[in-house]
């Protein structure tokens, strides 16, 4: 059904003309007065004085405690449980199997293949095989202990290619094949042959954890209706409540989700609240009171989605001049034990297909061949991670573009202006970029404020004796807005009260991005009002509209557009009446900073007060709905062709390493990164995104890896698994272009995942700059760069 | 349980309770002192989130046994606000930045860096990366943390 309905979109270019809305949101000529400005954030003074309450700060007075007993195996038959002894624990109240879960025994974000409990068999140590509730977390901890599982260990599988193999282990009754989807573009072999220079290389990219600070908690509270109200940090409201109805058996109305402020989710906290929260449901429908389930950072790293670990394959050919000519590249995509975000969602969700319609980078080639593997593994599953499968591909592609220019004896810079996207090229996809493609300026940017061309000419030793060695390097990259499926669609509603002050319903989440600000900014530039009256409802199933989930770097953007509208229908009822006071037409009526005024006459002026209370009062229209969708994507399921998201972001990033040629140590001097964001909505707030995304890159580069040896994570704590301190980030300068999105409010593009995929392939280059060694499988830490250089033949000019 | 009295000053009032054995101080002030502004990101003294001042010296209250803060003094993040709700600078200083991105880790890096200015007024970038190394943040990137405090020490330094 869904290829069929692939089939007939085929290949399309998104046709601004064809979009009515993009008329409506054009924004006009007259300055910002709210938007685009960088306000500190509305949220800030909670956070800094603790006073903003997190969900393990919520009072827990007469909550039970939720536990989940996981597997030792990574691939088992559950052979029996008894659970007499932990029933028979003081303080416990339940303890469920299976049997107990009341509807649909699976969960999953884009398609449920993990069991809430599992019953028959577990695929990975994150697998949960009963679920306990107690008075106090101990004694539930303490329950956990009692209870005996009889299991049949099976053989595992963790390697995508042996995955697919046909005496491999099956993981699911369907196989572990989960997807292969394709580019087909022009002829690649007649690309090949055409080419001066083929290199072929294989890159490798490890399991990355999100490691926000914030441990998961979820709260599970019945109602007196048979519904159940679940509250707690996460990125997906409507995507967890889509899957507690079946789950628990009852219909979507009766099923309340909250959300409460994040600390810190990169797409992480779309999965695991709907794992906890299925859970906690099930605990407190069964003993029909309040269930408290949180992660200890532990359980966390064995239960909680990651990034998907990728090999790449690749192949490319290109004339002398350096201009690319063919790619052939063949993706392992590992997705471990459960399906996640990883497969396609029609026409082109998932992170399957993104890191492959990504995987030939940002550069025009005519001849574009890939295939692309997803292939289920008894590993923890790959989910959501900031960048979706792009930093992947970005650290095989962005390489790549290096050893060719090395080999090609270019300038990594000029082989990327050579080939890099401009207005009107078209993508792997075969999607022309008809606006807003700011990747070259980025590029030329960059190299200015970085001074590239001096830089770069400076590689070489800093001391006498020959140890540390000082080279730069360069990262170009791309990233969409939006997820590329129907469930794109962003509602909002804006309800102006009879004294001015104004209700902002959303969907969208804050997670430390700066939504609670950007948000309330937008609302409040399109209606005229100043910022502080804007108030926006913290995300709440049962009061907001659907806005699909904070994710995909949508949310100024989608839900903007959304809040525009929104604004705009209400402020047809305020115009009228301010029409109606003024005694002047509607056309000459301005709205700006809580006045109201005749445009040609200042003087005769109101207050946006005095117009919303005489609406109130004469019955006038005071809420405005406002429902937005990006231009439909398309995808051609055997081609690949199509044009899956509507608008991209671009960024250059460049860095100046020394590195340690002795020890393999690696020291970040200067960082400079310049972005197309499309407008900044508030600009300090998308520096912070910048910073933020920068480090997690550096994380990426450097030092991150989940430690897997035999489906065991050896590396569960945050003193085993790094991630960067202050000591590792150097300075770094962010740039943000004026760039213009006419497809966004003001113009605006996304930024949230944009900033961290140029990061660590541009580590990397300069790494290999600096001593020679080139790193093809992450994380670079000291051995891997000693090795680097042993196998590069020892330090340049030693 | 809960029998041993333990007296000790939170935000310069005293207070005697009487928390369950093996408890850590961060436990003792979220649960029985409502002082939820500490937070706890995991429990083994790693990311320094529920770092508090143990007589002006941070520490890390997750894993401080509670019988430890005996007789001594503790500032939370609660302490910093003055009873007319004026800011101290820091909180000020971090906002106007843009130094709090989740804001789970800025009570913790807030107090670290009350410590280290309350010793050296005037901190370079090298001292304050050291001062703050033991508090993890995976928002912000740590730039603008910098900034916030390295503005307070140049303030502090032309004497406004």
């Amino acid at each position: 059904m869904a290829k069929e309905m692939d089939k007939k979109r085929e290949v399309q270019v998104i046709s601004r003309n064809q979009v009515d809305l993009c008329r409506l949101l054009k924004a006009e000529a007259k300055p910002l007065a709210v938007a685009g400005h960088s306000i500190n954030r509305l949220d800030d003074m909670l956070k800094v004085t603790g006073k903003l309450k997190y969900a393990g700060d919520y009072d827990h007075q007469g909550f039970l405690h939720g536990k989940i007993l996981r597997s030792p195996h990574p691939h088992a038959l559950i052979r029996s449980i008894n659970t007499d002894k932990a029933r028979q624990l003081e303080g416990v109240v339940a303890v469920l199997t299976a049997a107990d879960v009341p509807g649909r025994n699976l969960f999953g974000a884009a398609m449920p293949d993990q069991p809430v409990i599992c019953g028959d068999k577990v695929r990975f140590i994150g697998d949960g095989v009963a679920l306990v509730a107690a008075e106090t977390e101990k004694i539930a901890n303490q329950a956990l202990r009692l209870i005996e599982v009889e299991y049949e260990a099976l053989p595992a599988v963790f390697d995508p290619r042996e995955a697919i193999r046909e005496d491999a282990p099956k993981i699911h009754a369907n196989g572990n094949l989960l997807s292969l989807n394709k580019v087909r573009k022009g002829d690649v072999e007649a690309g090949f042959a055409q080419a001066d220079v083929i290199m072929e290389r294989t890159y490798q990219v490890p399991m990355q954890d999100h490691a926000y600070i914030e441990p998961d908690v979820i709260m599970a509270i019945p109602q007196p209706n048979g519904g159940m109200l679940v509250e707690g940090p996460m990125q997906a409201p409507f995507l967890t409540r889509k899957n507690l109805a079946p789950v628990l058996g009852i219909p979507m109305n009766k099923v309340r989700v909250r959300q409460i402020h994040m600390g810190g989710g990169f797409g992480g906290k779309e999965d695991s609240p709907i794992d906890l929260g299925c859970r906690a449901a099930v605990l407190a429908q069964h003993t029909g009171r309040p269930v408290k389930m949180s992660l200890e950072r532990e359980e966390l790293m064995i239960q909680t989605s990651k990034r998907h670990p990728m090999i790449m394959e690749i192949k490319i050919g290109a004339k002398k001049d350096g201009t690319l000519v063919a790619f052939k590249g063949i993706l392992w995509d590992e997705q471990g034990a459960y399906a996640s975000l990883g497969p396609k969602v029609p026409p082109a969700g998932g992170c399957h297909v993104h890191a492959m319609m990504m995987m030939p980078g940002p550069y025009e080639i005519p001849n574009c061949y890939v295939d692309a593997y997803l292939c289920y593994t008894n590993h923890p599953y790959g989910g959501a991670m900031r960048g979706f499968g792009a930093p992947q591909v970005h650290v095989a592609h962005e390489q790549l573009m290096d050893e060719l220019a090395a080999e090609l004896g270019m300038d990594p810079v000029d082989i990327r202006r050579k080939n890099g996207f401009k207005l009107g090229s078209a993508t792997a996809t075969g999607q022309v970029l008809d606006q807003s493609v700011g990747l070259m300026d980025t590029l030329e940017a960059c190299a200015e404020a970085f001074d590239w061309g001096g830089r770069v000419k400076q590689a070489g030793y800093i001391d006498k004796h020959k140890t540390k060695r000082r080279g730069v390097g360069v990262g170009m990259g791309w990233y969409r807005t939006s997820i590329g499926t129907g469930f794109d669609a962003c509602g909002a509603n804006v309800h102006v009260n009879e004294d001015g002050s104004v209700l902002l319903y959303s969907g969208i989440t804050e997670m430390g991005q700066g939504a609670f600000t950007v948000l309330p900014q937008i609302c409040a530039e399109e209606l005229g009002v100043k910022l502080e009256d804007v108030r926006l409802v913290q995300p709440d199933t049962d009061l907001v509209p659907e806005s699909g989930p904070t994710v995909g770097s949508r949310s100024t953007t989608l839900m903007g557009n959304a809040i525009i509208m929104a604004a705009r229908q209400v402020k047809e009822s305020l115009l009228e009446m301010a029409s109606e006071l003024l005694l002047v037409p509607t056309s000459r009526i301005e709205f700006v900073d809580g006045k109201v005024y005749d445009r040609d006459n200042p003087e005769r002026k109101l207050s946006f007060r005095e117009v919303t209370s005489k609406c109130w009062f004469t019955g006038k229209r005071m809420i405005g709905q406002g429902w937005w969708a990006p231009p439909m994507a398309s995808m051609n399921p055997e081609t690949g062709q199509g044009s899956p998201y509507f608008v991209y972001s671009y960024s250059t990033h460049m860095v100046q390493v020394v590195v340690d040629v002795e020890t393999g140590e690696v020291e970040l001097e200067d960082y400079v990164a310049v972005f197309d964001v499309g407008k900044a909505i508030n600009p300090k707030a998308v520096e912070g995104q910048i910073e933020g995304g920068v480090a997690m890159g550096i994380g990426y580069a450097l030092m991150e890896a989940v430690a897997l040896s035999g489906g065991m994570i050896r590396n569960l704590s945050l003193q085993d698994y790094l991630i960067p301190t202050m000591l590792d980030v150097p300075d770094m300068k962010p740039i943000i272009l004026p760039g213009y999105n006419e497809l966004g409010p003001y113009g605006a593009k996304g930024v949230g995942e944009m900033c961290n995929i140029p990061a660590a392939p541009a580590i990397l280059n300069a790494i290999a700059n600096a001593c020679g060694g080139r790193v093809r499988s992450l994380p670079a830490d000291p051995e891997a760069v000693f090795l680097a250089i042993r196998e590069a033949g020892g330090p340049p000019d030693a | 349980m809960g029998d041993m009295k333990l007296s000790f000053k939170v935000n310069g009032k005293g207070v005697e309770i009487s928390p369950p054995p093996g408890s850590v101080l961060a436990d003792v002030l979220r649960e029985d002192l409502g002082l939820t502004g500490t937070k706890v990101g995991c429990r083994e003294g790693e990311c320094g989130a529920c770092t508090v001042l143990l007589d002006g010296v941070p520490v890390n209250s997750c894993l401080l046994p509670a019988r430890k803060v005996a007789g001594r003094e503790v500032t939370t993040i609660e302490g910093l606000e003055k009873q007319d709700g004026t800011l101290d600078r820091l909180q000020q200083s971090f906002m106007d930045a843009g130094a709090s991105q989740c804001g789970f880790c800025t009570p913790g890096m807030i107090l670290t860096a009350k410590a280290l200015l309350d010793k050296n007024p005037n901190p370079d970038e090298g001292e304050i990366r050291h001062a703050l190394s033991g508090v993890l943040c995976r928002c912000t990137g740590y730039r603008k943390v910098m900034q916030a405090v390295l503005e307070l020490g140049r303030r502090g330094e032309s004497g406004s």
